[in-house]
This record gives structure tokens, C-alpha cells and sequence, in this order.
């Protein structure tokens, strides 16, 4: 495998949770590559915020795509080419607010690709206005008097929404974080990791995970399990809530077409046209 | 010249019915334009189809008919007088009796031969069929050709029909037919996409476009083309980046509402330098505006498309045979240059239905400039016309697209330099389109006269139909690319007196035609109220215009 870092200058704040999600993720592809995923087919895209900046820092093919869209884009390019394995970072403002709706859809389709959600309740990039993950009372500077709106679940979501391997981690447990994703990409269907990362600057929240976060032993074996697991905010459950095997989308539109790869050729359409319209 | 209108509720087929005449009338060697005005509604309301027939290609429809069919009351009272001195008025006489025309009882009839009451315009076909002299089993053969379900309902209804008007037959001669096929613009614009490589269609539905949509989803099996319904057109859009990225040949359309939530993605097409063709079809706005009519409000909007500066090419098909070629055209311009592609048209070509004949080959390639060397790869490569070499995943060579401002490499880049940089390499393509345009028709020309009348679009159209009644007086000056504008091609018109027509209430066209051409105009035709021109009474506002000037 190539080198996986880029000579970009890395400017996440010290001691910021994405360097965590980095860390795994590189694991991640080394694991990956062991269990005979090609190295090349991996593609990632990305939305725009601090966890975007990744984008930039690895050394890996894919699109850094718009606030909100980097969903729709890896729908796009799964949809073009099946046999790539695409993985979009996210942060909550970006794929719980601007993009919700290509979260909700990528999950409702089971569309094969992850989505790897950097949870940091905060919009980190644009120095801490509240985000669609943000506590109750959270002052941020769209925010000042306490935020008014309740964070999402997202876990609970996306089992609504019909995603098929969801999942969440901490920044910090490298190695559960690499196991998990590792698990989301080698899944058939959308799976999706939320991935609890502290901000440092806007939302320091080392000490409540440090506290509360707990491995779960197995995947709960209900939903209405998984629901209140996900829910407890006395103690906050990571690792796998759902991992279940039905269809797949693009398997179901294309059977085994693969359009990029498999283009129908200028003489054959010239052909096609002249046999409809004679 | 000949002119069939069908008028009724939403959800009698009458759009069906005029598609059976027009197929009919064709059969008899015409040739014919259906327009379809119906409102945004699915049963009840009014909906009404005009097919003008001639023995040489017709360009619009006309107001006034030589055989109006009526299946309610207020379709008697909408169009009775539009009928023309010796037409033929049929109307549904269960709705009441009127004054004009004769009338059958089309509902009752129906009720006797269906078991559920079924589309009643059926009937219009029967009624078309007895006019022009058709015999009563040619009739047969078409309805059950035409209308699979209930086959044996719907011949018995039609002969019924066809049987209680009596002998109302003109003289219409069946004259050799001419080759051809009729198709609706949308069908053209998907085809000629399609021809020229097509193989993603990603789209949200918004009429007048939603049936490109519709056509290619009904033909993946046929043409090999893939079609997705997004969840919004921000969806599509930017799925379509992500196809494109892998090298599929993809478009995305929409009216000017999805095409303005499109608009942060489109500036990105411009941004990672995605070959993307975007069909814009026109209809009146602001807002969610008049949704099945047509107008053409969107020039600027499509010129200006996007935030940011960056290159776009824009062109819109003056006629249907162009939406082919055209649309074949801006698919490969996109690819050879890796930049959006808007094709503007409205709901007018969009939706109407006339005689085209296509040609394959006469449809360009998107062909692009492929890497040769993967190991040293940079996906924005500086190069000299710009055009940095596409190389798609998977692939040794790492590819990164990306929508900040960005290095060679595709790393984001805030450095002056790299800014400046890469924002003139990708300007320098402008210098490639400009010429390679000059292998291409950017102006369509039509008439002799003295007077000039610029056009772009559908209305170009509904000018060629006008053109017959005014003795060639005029030169229809229309051009097809938009952006970049061909000026010279035009010159030779300088120094001559011009009128403008267009469907938009500001003069947007005249505007664009008086800043490049630094022309002024003996007067302005502006129509905003989603309809098109009566041919005739196109034709006379332009002659009063040019004796008033005289
Ligand atoms: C369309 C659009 N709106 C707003 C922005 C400005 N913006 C950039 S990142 C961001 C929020 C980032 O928050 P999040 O997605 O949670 O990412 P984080 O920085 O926390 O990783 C905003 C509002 C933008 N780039 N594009
Ligand atoms: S602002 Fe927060 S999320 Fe952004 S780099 Fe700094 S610590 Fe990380």
C-alpha cells in the first residue's frame, strides 16, 4: 500500500478528536486490505468542516464534496462503479442538518456504502454554533442564551431510516473505532458509524465520555434493546446496534452491470437508435 | 391545413387521444405539431390538445380549428368559437344541447359499452377518423393498435361513435407517407444525449422536464441507461458529480425551481471541473410560477448559474431535430472541456410532439482527454489549454476532486498563488470552446426578408409557423449558443431593422441581444402568459410593427 498521508499541513487543534478517527481509520485500511479489500477501490468522500479537513490528509482517492452533500456524492460514484468500496466522513451539522436528507435516503435505500459520523456536537469549523447534536443549554455563539432545540439519536434514527449495520464509537478507543469501521465497510448495505469526538475548543466532551462510554458485549438482540441502549444517557453504550443482511440497492437496479466500467459503445447506440426509429 | 381540438377534464386521455390522431394523420402523409395545454391537476379541471396538420412540416398550432371536440360543457364554452368557417364541432350532448356543431351522447354511449365507465376520448379518434374519410375498419385497426387494454370495449365504443355522427367526411387525401417519427422535445434531448454517450440520468420530477425522467426510465431495458430518482435535485446533482467522477456520461434536469436548489452543486461542477450536462426546461416563474405552461424567464438564470466564476457553456435548440443534435453536442463539450453544460429550453419544446428525423451519426461523442501516465498523475494538472487529463477509479494514482480551491494534486490550497493559478487554468479553456465552436452551427437562420427577428428557443418555432403568412418579409435570427455568444456570425445582419420576440415579461433576451450586438430594436413581442402565439396573430403584430417602422 502507498503512503496514506498527503504533505498538507494538518491543522485540526491539538488534542481534537479527529486525529483519533484518522488514527483508526488508517488501521482501518491496513485491516481492510488484509481481508482482501484492493486498497485502490477504496473511496472516500467528504462534507465541509473540521472532520472534512481529513479529506486533505489522506492520501486516498475520492471527492471533497459540499457542506451537507459528501452522502449524495458516494451515492453517486457506488451508483457509477459497484465494485468501489465508498466511505463519506461526516460531521453532525453537516450530515444531520445541512444533508439530512441524504442520510435518511442512503440509509432507506441500503445503499452499500458507510458513513462515518463525526459526532462533536458543535459546528467546529465556524467556531461553535450549536449543532444538530448539540445538549440542551449549550451556549455557542448562535447560541448564546443556551440552545433550545433536543440533540437527535442518531443511532435510533438510522434504524428508523433502515440502515443496515449502525454503530457507534468513541474517538479515543483506536482500536474499537478500527474494528468498527473495518465491520461498516466490509458490511453489504449503508452502514453507519456514529463517532463520538470531542472538540477541544467548542465542546470539551473528554471527561462525560471518559466516564460514560461503555462497550457494549454483543449486538442487542431487539430493536426496543438497542432503542433504550442507544437512549441510556447514564451510561453511553458504543459498538454495534444493528447488523442485519437484506437486499442492496444497487444489486437491485443494476444486477450485475457495472456502468462505468461496462459503457455501452458509440456503434452499438448508432445501432440501438437506427433499430427504434428506422 | 388542417386543425384537430380535443378538449375535456384532466384524466379523459385526451393528450392520449391527440397522440392516436396525430399517429392517424400522419398515416394520411401529413405532417403535424401537438400541443398539450393542460393544467397541474389530475382528474377534473380542463385540459384541452391541438394537433395542426399540413402537407408541409407545421411549427406550432393554431387558435382556431377546422374540428373541434368538446367532452363537457365547458369545453363548448371555452373553444366553440374558435371553430373555423365549414369546421366540424362535436360535442358531448350528455353535457346538454348547444347551438353549434352536432351532438352525441358520448358519456351514454360509453356507459352501454364499458362496464366501468372508461376514457371517453376514445371517441375523439372515432370522430377525427370520420372527418378526414377514414373507413370505419382502418378506424378498428387503430383503436386496437392504440388502445391495448379493453380492446374489444374500446373498438365497439369507437364504431358506435363513428357510426352516429353520419357522413361528415372532407376531402382528405392520403398522400404518400414521409419518413420520420413523432417525438416529444424531451424525447429528442434524451436521446440525443443518449446517442452521444449518456449512460446516468439523475433527476428530481419538475414539469415541463419531469418526462426525460420518464422516457428513459420506461427505456433502461432498450437503451442501457441507468435513471435515478433523487430524493430532492440537490440529491441528483450531486449523485451525478459522483458518477461523473467514475466516468459516467451523466445529466441531471429540471425546471427553474430544482435548478435553483442545483445551483451550490453546479458552481462545484464548475469548481472540480465535472463534465456535466444540466437540462433546464423552462416554465413561468418566480416561484413555483404556472407549472405546465411555457415561458422563458430562466436566460439570465442560466447564464448566471452558480455562484462563483467559472466557465459554463449554454445553448438552446430552436428546433426539434437541434434538441437531438444539440443535446448530443453540449454532452460532448462537456466532456472535452470538463465543465457544466446548461441545455435551456421550455416547456413548449419540451412537451410538444412534432415530425423529426434523426440520425446517429450525426451526433458527436463525449469523448474526453484520458491520463497516459498514472504514476505521475495530478487530477488538475496545469496544462496550457487548461484541459487537465481525466483518469478514473480505480486506479493506482491517488484522484482527488475537490470543491475548495485546490493544488494540482487536488489538495485545497488558500495560497494566493495556487489560487490564481489554478483559477487561469481553468479560463484558459475558454480560448478551446471559442474555437472549437466554430466548427458548430451556433445561429439558426430562417427566412429572407429585410427585417430582422431575433429569437432563441421554442420561440423560434412559433416564429417559423408565423413566417409562412408574411410573405418572407422577415429573417429569423436565432441563436443556439447562448455562452459563449458567437458575434460574428451575426454581423452581417448589422445596420438592420429588428424586432425581438420572447416569452418573459422583462425583455431578458433583448437585453442580451442589445449587449452584444449593440443593436436597438424597432419594437419588442414579449408574451408572459404561458401560452404561445397563434401563428396568425404572431404574424400580424409583426406586420404592424414593420409598417409602422416603414
Ligand atoms: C452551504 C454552506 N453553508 C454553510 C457553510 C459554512 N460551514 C462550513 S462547515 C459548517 C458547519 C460544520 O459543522 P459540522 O458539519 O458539524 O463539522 P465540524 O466542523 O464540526 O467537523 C458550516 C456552517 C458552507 N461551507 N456551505
Ligand atoms: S475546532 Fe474542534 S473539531 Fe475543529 S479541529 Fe478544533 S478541536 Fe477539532
Amino acid at each position: 500500500m502507498h503512503k496514506l498521508d498527503t504533505n498538507k499541513e494538518n491543522t485540526w487543534c491539538p488534542g481534537c478528536g479527529n486525529f483519533g478517527i484518522m488514527n483508526a481509520f488508517k488501521k482501518a485500511l491496513a485491516a481492510l486490505t488484509n481481508k482482501g479489500i484492493d486498497p485502490k477501490s477504496i473511496v472516500i468522500t467528504s462534507g465541509i468542516g473540521c472532520h472534512g479537513k481529513i479529506f486533505d490528509y489522506l492520501n486516498v482517492s475520492g471527492i471533497y464534496s459540499l457542506h451537507g452533500r459528501a452522502l449524495a456524492t458516494a451515492q453517486g460514484i457506488k451508483l457509477a462503479n459497484p465494485e468501489l468500496n465508498v466511505i463519506c466522513f461526516g460531521g453532525d451539522g453537516d450530515s444531520l442538518g445541512e444533508g439530512l436528507e441524504h442520510t435518511m435516503f442512503a440509509a432507506k435505500r441500503n445503499m452499500d456504502i458507510t458513513l462515518l459520523l463525526h459526532n462533536n456536537g458543535t459546528y467546529g469549523l465556524t467556531t461553535g454554533q450549536a449543532s444538530p447534536m448539540s445538549l440542551q443549554g449549550y451556549r455557542g455563539i448562535s447560541t448564546p442564551q443556551g440552545n433550545i432545540e433536543r440533540p437527535f439519536t442518531p443511532i435510533t434514527l438510522m434504524y428508523e431510516a433502515g440502515a443496515t449495520y449502525i454503530s457507534r464509537s468513541y474517538s479515543t478507543k483506536i482500536d474499537h473505532l478500527t474494528e468498527v469501521i473495518t465491520g461498516a465497510v466490509l458490511h453489504k448495505g449503508f452502514s453507519f458509524v456514529e463517532i463520538l469526538q470531542p472538540c477541544i475548543s467548542y465542546n470539551n466532551t473528554y471527561d462525560l465520555y471518559n466516564q460514560k462510554v461503555r462497550i457494549m458485549d454483543g449486538v442487542p438482540s431487539n430493536e426496543t434493546v438497542a432503542y433504550s441502549l442507544a437512549r441510556n444517557k447514564d451510561d453511553i453504550h458504543i459498538g454495534i446496534f444493528k447488523d442485519e443482511s437484506i437486499p442492496i440497492y444497487h444489486e437491485q437496479l443494476l444486477g450485475s452491470h457495472i456502468p462505468a466500467n461496462e459503457r455501452i459503445t458509440r456503434n452499438h447506440r448508432c445501432e440501438i437508435i437506427k433499430s427504434m426509429y428506422p | 391545413m388542417f386543425t384537430v381540438l380535443i378538449a375535456g377534464k384532466a384524466g379523459e386521455g385526451i393528450k392520449k387521444a391527440a397522440q392516436v390522431i396525430a399517429d392517424m394523420l400522419k398515416f394520411y402523409g401529413r405532417f403535424t405539431f401537438q400541443l398539450d395545454d393542460y393544467e397541474s391537476t389530475i382528474r377534473g379541471g380542463h385540459n384541452f390538445s391541438v394537433v395542426t396538420t399540413d402537407t408541409s412540416e407545421v411549427y406550432s398550432v393554431y387558435n382556431s380549428a377546422d374540428l373541434i371536440i368538446c367532452f363537457d360543457k365547458r369545453s363548448y364554452h371555452l373553444h366553440s368559437d374558435k371553430l373555423n368557417p365549414n369546421g366540424l364541432l362535436v360535442y358531448n350532448s350528455d353535457e346538454g344541447s348547444f347551438e353549434r356543431g352536432i351532438g352525441i351522447p358520448l358519456t351514454s354511449l360509453m356507459k352501454d359499452v364499458y362496464n366501468q365507465p372508461y376514457n371517453v376520448s376514445v371517441s375523439a379518434v372515432a370522430i377525427s377518423a370520420a372527418r378526414i374519410g377514414m373507413t370505419g375498419s382502418n378506424l378498428k385497426d387503430i383503436i386496437a393498435h392504440s388502445y391495448k387494454r379493453d380492446a374489444t370495449q374500446n373498438c365497439i365504443y369507437a364504431s358506435r361513435v363513428y357510426d352516429s355522427l353520419g357522413e361528415v367526411a372532407i376531402d382528405f387525401p392520403k398522400l404518400p407517407c414521409h419518413s420520420g417519427h413523432i417525438f416529444s422535445g424531451n424525447q429528442l434531448i434524451a436521446l440525443g444525449a443518449w446517442t452521444a454517450g449518456l449512460d446516468y440520468y439523475f433527476s428530481y420530477p419538475m414539469t415541463p422536464a419531469s418526462s426525460i425522467l420518464h422516457y428513459l426510465a420506461a427505456k433502461q431495458n432498450t437503451l442501457g441507461v441507468h435513471t435515478i430518482h433523487a430524493e430532492s435535485e440537490l440529491a441528483a446533482i450531486n449523485m451525478a458529480i459522483g458518477a461523473v467522477y467514475c466516468g459516467c456520461r451523466t445529466a441531471v434536469g429540471s425546471s427553474g425551481g430544482g435548478f435553483a436548489l442545483m445551483q451550490e452543486a453546479f458552481s462545484m461542477a464548475g469548481m472540480v471541473e465535472a463534465p456535466l450536462l444540466c437540462i433546464l426546461s423552462s416554465r413561468p416563474g418566480p416561484a413555483t410560477g404556472v407549472s405546465t405552461y411555457t415561458a422563458q424567464e430562466d436566460l439570465y438564470f442560466a447564464l448566471h448559474q452558480g455562484h462563483g466564476d467559472f466557465s459554463r457553456i449554454v445553448a438552446s435548440p430552436d428546433c426539434m431535430e437541434r434538441a437531438y443534435t444539440l443535446a448530443g453536442e453540449l454532452l460532448a463539450m462537456a466532456w472535452k472541456f470538463q465543465l457544466p453544460v446548461i441545455l435551456l429550453t421550455e416547456k413548449h419544446l419540451s412537451e410538444s410532439m412534432m415530425q423529426a428525423i434523426i440520425d446517429p451519426t450525426q451526433v458527436m461523442e463525449a469523448n474526453h482527454l484520458a491520463a497516459t501516465d498514472e504514476a505521475e498523475y495530478n487530477r488538475y494538472e496545469i496544462t496550457d489549454n487548461g484541459i487537465s487529463p481525466l483518469l478514473f477509479p480505480p486506479s493506482e494514482a491517488v484522484i482527488k476532486w475537490n470543491s475548495h480551491e485546490h493544488l494540482s494534486s487536488g489538495v485545497r490550497t488558500d495560497e494566493a498563488i495556487d489560487i490564481v493559478a489554478m483559477k487561469d487554468k481553468r479560463n484558459r479553456k475558454d480560448t478551446g470552446i471559442i474555437a472549437s465552436l466554430k466548427e458548430f452551427q451556433t445561429w439558426a437562420v430562417y427566412g429572407e426578408g429585410d427585417v430582422i427577428v431575433f429569437a432563441y428557443g421554442s420561440t423560434v418555432l412559433e416564429l417559423r409557423e408565423a413566417l409562412k403568412h408574411l410573405d418572407s418579409r422577415i429573417t429569423i435570427l436565432a441563436p443556439i449558443y447562448l455562452e459563449p455568444f458567437d458575434i460574428k456570425t451575426v454581423e452581417m445582419f448589422q445596420n438592420r431593422r429588428t424586432i425581438i420576440v420572447e416569452h418573459n415579461s422583462k425583455g431578458d433576451f433583448a437585453f442580451l441581444i442589445r449587449s452584444k450586438l449593440q443593436i436597438d430594436f424597432i419594437g419588442s413581442i414579449l408574451r408572459y402568459d404561458g401560452r404561445v402565439f397563434d401563428p396568425l396573430e404572431l404574424a400580424q403584430r409583426i406586420e404592424v410593427m414593420i409598417n409602422a417602422q416603414a
